[in-house]
């Protein structure tokens, strides 16, 4: 096991952990916001990849794949918020949580029954890896990456830049205050769910073209994801990005030690340690949920 | 007929025990747990493994119930740390934990092959009896137990204290009562009561696979307990009831519709689930039979 072995994992571990903080920074707009870990995150990627799928039946390439897939998963994030999750605000957030897993099941259920259980892979061109010391990098690898900066890019942009960006952040800070200031909580939560949905979308459409489409795939995104939002503190965007990387690397760099199988269960042992030591997450100091 | 009602009958029973423990928990305690499934699947093979290794059924039966409960007190323990929300997760995320455990172990567990040929009750007890029967029997006197014990927990003092942290932990906390050591107990011993139906499942259906052992069983169980009505020792037996209705009504929709395959059975399982799920939460939290104002 030489040094270059590690460096090829390290380098799997980000591209990996970048696809988890996509979808982990979903999952913390979504605290940070609505206030409740929505467990349907995972499907949402997941119909984002397969409506990628759906798109190169007709020819489109990965500019396609990711596009179409971000719009459906954004579509769909909005439509679930306004026939599902709007009315569930006034109720405790168990309540919301509870059908979150529901509404996971149920995306899971329809698009089974549909397309089935089989894995299937975007129909892209195979491109010879190009080696850079030794490093071997596969030049979608390189695309992956640069979609998932840019997409992380774009929403800190938002939330930082942008005035809707500054009321979602005074929604989650203090809701009532945010009230009384006038902001329009309505129009704060649509965009947050389209938000929302649109990185789920890019998470599963990336996730894909990394490894394969699976009716599963969301469900078992959803835990790494889970486990990067609260490492990284629940409700904190850059902890959120933070945890899922370390989640990637922590994945890929312990194949060696614990093997193929217990990956998984790496990212979730790595949770369980934290939370024993600093349950509040790594990054509790500008949480947007205090 | 017959022979396959009571087929039906010691699979309600076994998820009535799941139901029970949940209600313990959740109902009474309002401690999440999405992580039935995991606790199940210990009492399983712990049951199995030591069944088959020689020893008598009791042996097996208690030690299923003592590995679960084992196996949930260091994360019952984390429940005191943790918000509610993360720790409904972290659950979800134990249990599938446990099944890749069970998965990967193979020189134990017999990974995705599972193990076969586990003793049935009546084999493990020596008798001539139906195996159906005599766990029919087995499991309704664990059914009976469990409520009788769930009943008189409840109108102890240690019961008002759970349901006081239920409706308001602050308020327990105020009064000089430390709710961790009341949440840990109720955990352990409802994560116990599963451990056990998981032993009376793996001696009923003498053979278990990781397969079984899915993160849907867990909601099948959270839907019959709040269809049932949380915090309602009733509530659990109907709901179960409802659900058992349900699952195996499903079996015969093929019948009906022969143009359905069972993967798609499979699908449209998953999606009444996911629904009823949603609709509970939306429309009656309170349980099908609750009144409003219950828990």
């Amino acid at each position: 096991m030489g040094s270059a072995y590690l460096i090829n994992l390290a380098f799997n571990g980000v591209i990996l952990g970048l696809i988890v903080a996509l979808a982990a920074l979903s999952i913390t707009l979504v605290f940070g916001i609505a206030r409740f870990p929505n467990a349907a995150t995972g499907d949402v990627a997941t119909v984002g990849a397969f409506a990628g799928l759906a798109v190169t039946a007709t020819g489109g390439g990965t500019a396609a794949i990711l596009g179409f897939g971000v719009l459906t998963a954004a579509g769909l994030s909005l439509l679930f918020y306004l026939i599902l999750f709007r009315g569930l605000a006034d109720k405790p957030p168990v309540a919301s949580l509870i059908a979150s897993i529901g509404l996971a099941f149920f995306v899971r259920a329809v698009l089974t029954f549909f397309v089935g259980h089989n894995q299937q892979v975007y129909p892209l061109p195979i491109v010879r890896a190009v080696p850079f010391g030794p490093l071997r990098v596969q030049p979608t690898d390189l695309q992956v990456i640069a979609v998932a900066v840019l997409a992380l890019a774009a929403v800190f942009a938002l939330l930082h830049l942008t005035a809707i960006g500054r009321r979602m952040r005074a929604v989650a800070d203090n809701p009532d205050l945010a009230r009384a200031s006038g902001i329009a909580a309505t129009r704060v939560l649509v965009v947050m769910w389209l938000c929302a949905g649109a990185l789920a979308g890019v998470s599963g459409t990336l996730l894909g073209i990394k490894t394969v489409v699976s009716p599963e795939m969301g469900w078992d995104l959803l835990m790494p994801a889970f486990a990067a939002t609260i490492l990284g503190t629940i409700g904190n965007p850059v902890g959120a990005v933070l945890g899922g990387l370390l989640i990637g690397l922590a994945q890929e760099l312990s194949t060696p030690i614990v093997g193929f199988t217990y990956k998984i269960g790496v990212g979730f042992l790595v949770l369980l340690l934290m939370l024993l030591v600093r349950p509040q997450g790594l990054f509790a100091g500008n949480a947007l949920v205090r | 007929m017959e022979a396959y009602l009571l087929a039906v009958a010691v699979i309600a029973l076994i998820y009535t025990l799941l139901t029970l423990g949940l209600n313990l928990q959740y109902g009474f305690t309002g401690l999440i747990n999405f992580g039935v499934v995991g606790f199940f699947a210990i009492g399983a093979y712990t049951s199995g493994l030591t069944v088959l290794a020689g020893w008598p059924l009791p042996v097996g039966l208690l030690l299923a119930a003592l590995a679960a409960a084992l196996a949930s007190w260091p994360v019952g323990l984390l429940s005191l740390r943790l918000r509610i929300e993360y720790f409904a997760i972290v659950m979800l995320g134990y249990a599938e934990t446990i099944r890749l455990v069970v998965t990967s172990e193979s020189w134990l567990t017999g990974g995705v092959r599972g193990i076969a040929g586990i003793p049935s009750t009546s084999a493990a007890l020596g008798l001539q009896a139906d195996p159906t029967l005599v766990t029919f029997a087995i499991t309704l006197a664990a059914v009976v137990a469990v409520i009788l014990v769930t009943r008189h927990l409840i109108a102890s003092p240690f019961g008002r204290v759970i349901r006081a942290i239920r409706d308001d932990e602050d308020a327990v906390r105020a009064l000089g009562k430390h709710p961790g050591r009341f949440k840990v107990t109720v955990f352990v011993l409802g994560n116990a009561v599963a451990g056990l139906a998981g032993a009376l499942y793996a001696h009923y259906i003498t053979y278990i696979s990781p397969d079984q052992f899915v993160s849907l069983l867990t909601f099948y169980i959270w839907v019959a307990m709040i269809m049932g009505g949380a915090g309602r020792i009733g509530g659990a037996v109907v709901g179960t009831v409802v659900l058992m209705v349900f699952v195996e009504g499903s079996r015969f929709v093929r019948d009906v519709m022969p143009g359905v395959a069972e993967v798609e059975m499979s699908s449209i399982r998953l999606g009444v689930i996911g629904l009823a799920l949603m609709l509970l939460m939306r429309f009656r939290p309170q349980g099908i039979l609750g009144t409003k104002g219950n828990p």
